[in-house]
């Protein structure tokens, strides 16, 4: 892996279950990966197998079940259901444990053993309650920490200049305890009117989360909106405009700048394109791309048109039922395609070429007939240098051999 | 091959707010019997108002200006809303593009897609009997006017024609039942081997519900024709029963597993067995009722049968229909040479001199008294030319004079408003409401209309004339007798709750939804988005229509269910020979879909041909763009977006509609429409820069590579072959 990448979003083994009747319905179950500054990060996969889900959890719209996400090396979402769940089958094992056995002192050195197994677990619950939390507050601490220890170092490099720097000092203290770091992720959504207030002009819809986020000078703020739709493509007259007196494109074109006002690190891109002409689709891939190049934009792209993923991604994952089953760069993954559903998602994309077309031979994806886990279950491991596919050891034999790796 | 929909020069509009929107100018095209032939454009280019005034579900506002739709010996366009029902959805069936706001939320699937079948049983069965009835009474007719109305003759042929219609009714009620026995055989089947692959992969399953569901069953695969009861099935049974008695849990036994292998292999043969010849087995038992059919083997039985049948009464029968036939058209095509002089000096009369009404309306009455006695009733394939032309005729000539006298009301009307406006804003004062724009009859384009009608007809009978050395009896007799099998089926085809649910239930499961038993009792907000879509895919289906028209089936799905669903309609359209139009935006999903593509933009088709020529030989600038706006595989270059947008129909450009986004536009695209010009005789495209004079300008270079990429990969693909 390139190791001067810096990793800008951290998900480990994220959980995301929703309470159905006596059941959970497991959308996002263990999922796991990295995205790195600057790379758009592509994640497909069927309707209904969770990457929106996925995608929803680490803007925080959920609260995870289990796992964290971690965004700028500081935790910002965290679930416990994994510690409960440790907790719980302990102490079931505890009481097996006992009745098995029958001497006091190993009775004892049982029980204390497990008393501080689930006394670690609970300090694991409390830390991720607390990074839950307070995510932004510590986010905040550090990056006052951080800027303190710069100023030390460059007043005692140049102390002549000390009431300057301590002016500017104090500026940036400011600014920094404004800044959220959840505020550095945000989204663009599917539906361009379903996610546009229709009684809010172009420019309240805009400047809302300038708002939110304590900004009062109303000169800047209609600078930074006019400037935004600028970038978009849109004109500062259509600001004082409605919704629903723009086409489709030009409405996901606000969404847009709604999502970058705020200068984002990380965007999450949900859909951005589906329900649009493709004439139009074009427009806004192309707007992405200068955006992503003009402002250093790390996006996560969440599709289902594998073309257009494949030609705006740098790296795709693929979901499968809530589960991550195969990770590789764009070109390697669709040159060497491993595990069977993205096979069969790959040879489902239709192309606009009528001879390839009747040659084309879709593969229909059948989990029961496609693996045999009776002997030992799959994990997601490194097939290849960067390629991660979801499989046990007898599988990844057959995938390195079959494209000779 | 036959033509099943023609629209025709086909204009439609819609009064809004700000004046008249032309949404739909000038579009004609072709439906063959079993293509495909998908409308691509941006959205407001009118190519979902084209199939809505198919379906004739136009909105409030909308009209159709000018243009026919033919179908069936039918002119869509001015056929009454209660005509409209025997079609909609029965032979032109729609698959809309959001499946949810289609489905009823407080109703069940099965009741749904029920609902219409036990409706419109009974009037289908009763319009079958009607039309059998009247087609087999006009060829007696025939039949005695060929032998000259002696009296023996006309016994014989009404005796003939009696025998006709029982064996042919009674020979549809077998190939019936036998079909119900053999479907049922043929589930069975597929039942037993899932049953066992699930076994085979050490899956959980309730082998003694299941097993003891198979034997039931088994027994009503049992006939003469499919599953012959002898001591084989009936061990295998047996064995089954003692296998479940004395199965501990549920677990399977290996002597069980044979005992369904052995099932399964009964099946297998029964159901590839050589199917008899209903037909004429009809007319053999009507005959030999004392023969016991059962004891013949098939072949046999079918080769007696079919002989039987030949010497006894379909040869004299055949010939006699074939003689009535010949007269028929002699007939007609002799009205048909004098009429048209006829048409030739209407037509004349409708273009240079003054008209005037009561002699417009005589000659049109005239004409078209004539013209529907020259249709010759017996062709199976109706001419919608010459059966709609009649009331085409009518309404063209009384809408004109209509126009005319309404002209007048509606100048009277603006001025008096505009002055009242006028004034009122000269006094200073503050005016909310606006002057509606003068709606005013182009009286230009009724003449236009009508000649049109004329010169419809002309080119049709021109057309019969030429062709007048291919016309063959027998052929004629032939489709005939298939015309009437097809009757007698729909004659029999009674559906009763039972069965409509049985149907429901194999459609379900044809359109690819699991478990459809279940399925069939759920409410529409239980199934996911493309689940969904199926269903509605099957409630179309469930009419058997004729034409299926998807308007974007699939934009709102993903790309496993997109390919499924596309899939599917294909597959439905090669079992049922549907004719089907599929409107889309993205070029991409036709290219496997379509036989023929049309490419609409602001209201026109701007480019039309076979999916080949489209994709590979585009011609039209808007073609070029949108091919280049969206990327395939190997794309790695910026991609080409179409700036802008579409144009405001309510002041449609003069020139190219195209022209304004356009960066290929000629000086000539901005002041005149360009014609349709052919590039060869199935692709046509409507850009000036097919004109011989126009400079030479190569397509696109994300466009050109990616041609050529594409033809080097035939070429392989070619060459591994």
């Amino acid at each position: 892996m390139d190791n001067n990448k810096e990793v800008l979003l951290s998900v480990q083994h994220l959980e995301q279950f929703f309470k159905m009747g006596k059941q959970d319905l497991k959308a996002v179950n263990d999922v796991s990966f990295d995205i790195y500054k600057g790379e758009v990060f592509g994640l497909v996969g069927e309707s209904g197998c969770g990457k929106t889900t996925t995608g929803r959890s680490i803007i925080r719209l959920y609260d995870i079940t289990g796992g964290s996400v971690y965004f700028k090396g500081q935790r910002i979402a965290a679930g416990t259901r994994s510690y409960r769940q440790a907790i719980i089958d302990e102490k079931k094992a505890l009481k097996e444990d006992l009745a098995k056995l029958t001497d006091e002192q190993e009775k004892t050195k049982r029980k204390q053993q497990s008393q501080q197994l689930i006394e670690k677990m609970k300090q694991e619950i409390a830390s991720a309650k607390n990074d839950h939390k307070n995510c932004n507050k510590i986010y905040a601490e550090k990056q006052a920490k951080e800027i303190e220890t710069k100023y030390q170092k460059l007043i005692a490099e140049d102390p002549t200049k000390k009431d300057e720097l301590l002016k500017q000092k104090k500026e940036e203290l400011a600014s920094a305890k404004k800044d959220r770091l959840t505020n550095k992720i945000q989204m663009i959504f599917q539906d361009p009117i379903a996610s546009l207030d229709p009684r809010m002009t172009v420019k309240e819809t805009i400047a809302e989360g300038l708002t939110i986020r304590g900004i009062k000078d109303k000169n800047y703020i209609d600078q930074e909106v006019y400037k935004v739709l600028d970038k978009v493509g849109l004109v500062s007259e259509h600001a004082s405009r409605y919704p629903h007196e723009f086409s489709g494109g030009q409405r996901q074109r606000i969404g847009i700048a709604r999502a970058i006002v705020l200068n984002p690190d990380l965007i999450i891109a949900d859909e951005p394109i589906s329900a649009l002409d493709v004439s139009i689709q074009a427009q806004i891939i192309n707007l992405l791309n200068d955006l992503r190049k003009e402002l250093g934009l790390t996006i996560l792209f969440i599709a289902h048109d594998l073309s257009v993923v494949k030609y705006f991604s740098d790296r795709i994952g693929v979901m499968y039922y809530g589960n991550l089953v195969e990770l590789a760069s764009s070109d390697e993954l669709f040159a060497h395609p491993m595990h069977p559903y993205t096979r069969a998602l790959l040879s489902a994309i239709p192309l606009p070429d009528p001879h390839m077309e009747k040659m084309r031979k879709r593969i229909v994806y059948n989990p029961l007939a496609d693996h045999d886990y009776s002997q030992q279950q799959p994990t997601f491991r490194e097939v290849c240098p960067n390629h991660f596919v979801k499989c046990n050891d007898e599988e990844e034999e057959r995938y390195k051999k079959e494209f000779n790796l | 091959m036959e033509k099943k929909l023609e629209v025709k020069n086909l204009k439609i509009s819609f009064r809004t707010q700000a004046g008249i929107l032309q949404a739909v100018r000038d579009v004609s095209f072709d439906l063959y019997k079993g293509e495909t032939l998908a409308i691509v454009g941006e959205s407001g280019s009118g190519k979902s108002v084209t199939n809505r005034a198919i379906m004739g579900i136009l909105a409030a506002n909308g009209m159709i200006e000018g243009g026919q739709i033919f179908y069936d010996g039918q002119d869509l366009v001015r056929i009454s809303e209660e005509d409209f029902h025997k079609l909609r959805g029965d032979k032109i069936a729609m698959i809309f593009q959001d499946p949810m706001s289609s489905l009823n939320p407080i109703m069940k699937i099965g009741k749904q897609l029920t609902e219409a079948m036990l409706l419109k049983n009974a009037a289908s069965r009763r319009n079958a009997r009607h039309l059998f009835n009247s087609k087999l009474a006009l060829l007696n007719k025939n039949m005695d006017a060929v032998s000259g109305n002696e009296a023996t003759s006309v016994a014989a042929n009404k005796e003939n024609c009696k025998t006709f219609d029982d064996f042919c009714i009674k020979a549809t009620k077998l190939n019936a039942t036998y079909d119900t026995i053999h479907n049922e055989a043929e589930e069975l089947k597929v039942d037993v081997d899932d049953f066992l692959f699930l076994v085979e992969k050490k899956q959980n399953v309730n082998a003694k519900k299941e097993i003891k569901n198979f034997i039931k069953r088994i027994d009503k695969t049992i006939s003469t024709w499919v599953v012959v009861n002898d001591e084989k099935i009936q061990n295998v049974k047996a064995n089954l029963e003692n296998g479940i008695n004395s199965l501990e849990k549920n677990t399977v036994t290996e002597s069980l597993i044979a005992e369904l292998k052995q099932l399964s292999a009964i099946l297998n043969e029964a159901l590839n067995k050589i199917v008899p010849d209903f037909f004429s087995l009809g007319y053999y038992t009507m005959r030999n009722p004392e023969v016991k059919i059962e004891e013949i083997p098939v072949e046999q039985l079918n080769k007696q049968a079919h002989d039987f049948l030949e010497k006894e009464f379909m040869n004299e029968f055949i010939s006699q229909g074939s003689k009535a036939i010949t007269f028929s058209h002699d007939q007609s095509m002799a009205k048909k040479q004098a009429l048209i002089d006829e048409l030739h000096s209407a037509i004349h009369y409708f273009h240079d001199g003054e008209i005037e009404e009561k002699q417009a309306t005589e000659l049109g009455r005239s004409l078209s008294g004539k013209v529907n006695d020259a249709i010759d009733r017996l062709e199976v394939v109706k001419n919608s030319t010459e059966y709609t032309f009649a009331t085409s005729l009518q309404t063209a000539i009384s809408g004109y004079f209509a126009g005319i006298k309404h002209n007048v009301v509606e100048e009277k009307r603006f001025e008096k408003q505009t002055a009242k406006h006028d004034k009122l804003v000269a006094k200073g004062k503050k005016v909310d409401w606006k002057v509606a724009p003068k709606v005013i009859f182009d009286k230009e384009l009724g003449i236009e209309n009508i000649v049109s009608i004329l010169e419809n007809l002309l080119h049709s009978y021109n057309n019969d004339v030429e062709n007048e050395a291919n016309f063959s009896s027998n052929e004629k007799m032939e489709a005939l007798v298939v015309y009437f099998k097809e009757q007698a089926q729909a004659l029999v085809h009674k559906i009763t709750k039972k069965t409509a649910k049985a149907r429901a239930l194999k459609l379900l499961e044809e359109v690819g939804i699991p478990e459809p038993t279940i399925r069939y009792n759920q409410y529409p907000f239980e199934f996911s988005g493309g689940m969904r879509q199926r269903i509605v895919i099957a409630i179309a289906l469930a009419a058997d229509p004729d034409i299926l028209i998807c308007d974007e089936p699939t934009t709102a799905l993903d790309v496993t269910i997109q390919a499924q669903i596309l899939e599917l309609i294909n597959k439905l359209k090669k079992e049922r020979h549907l004719s089907v139009i599929f409107i889309t935006h993205n070029l991409g999903v036709v290219a496997n879909m379509a036989d023929r593509i049309a490419v609409m933009y602001a209201g026109k088709i701007v480019e039309e041909g076979t999916a080949d020529e489209i994709f590979y030989d585009p011609r039209h600038p808007y073609t070029w763009a949108l091919l280049s706006s969206m990327p395939d595989l190997d794309t790695k270059d910026k991609l080409e977006a179409i700036p802008g947008t579409p144009p405001n129909l309510i002041y449609p450009p003069v020139g190219d509609a195209f022209a304004a986004r356009n960066k290929y536009a000629l000086k000539i695209d901005f002041e005149m429409q360009p014609p349709m010009f052919e590039v060869s005789p199935t692709h046509r495209a409507a850009t000036w820069l097919l004109h011989p004079n126009a400079p030479k300008i190569e397509p696109p270079k994300i466009v050109t590579d990616r041609i050529e990429r594409m033809k080097k990969r035939g070429a392989q693909l070619n060459g591994q072959q």
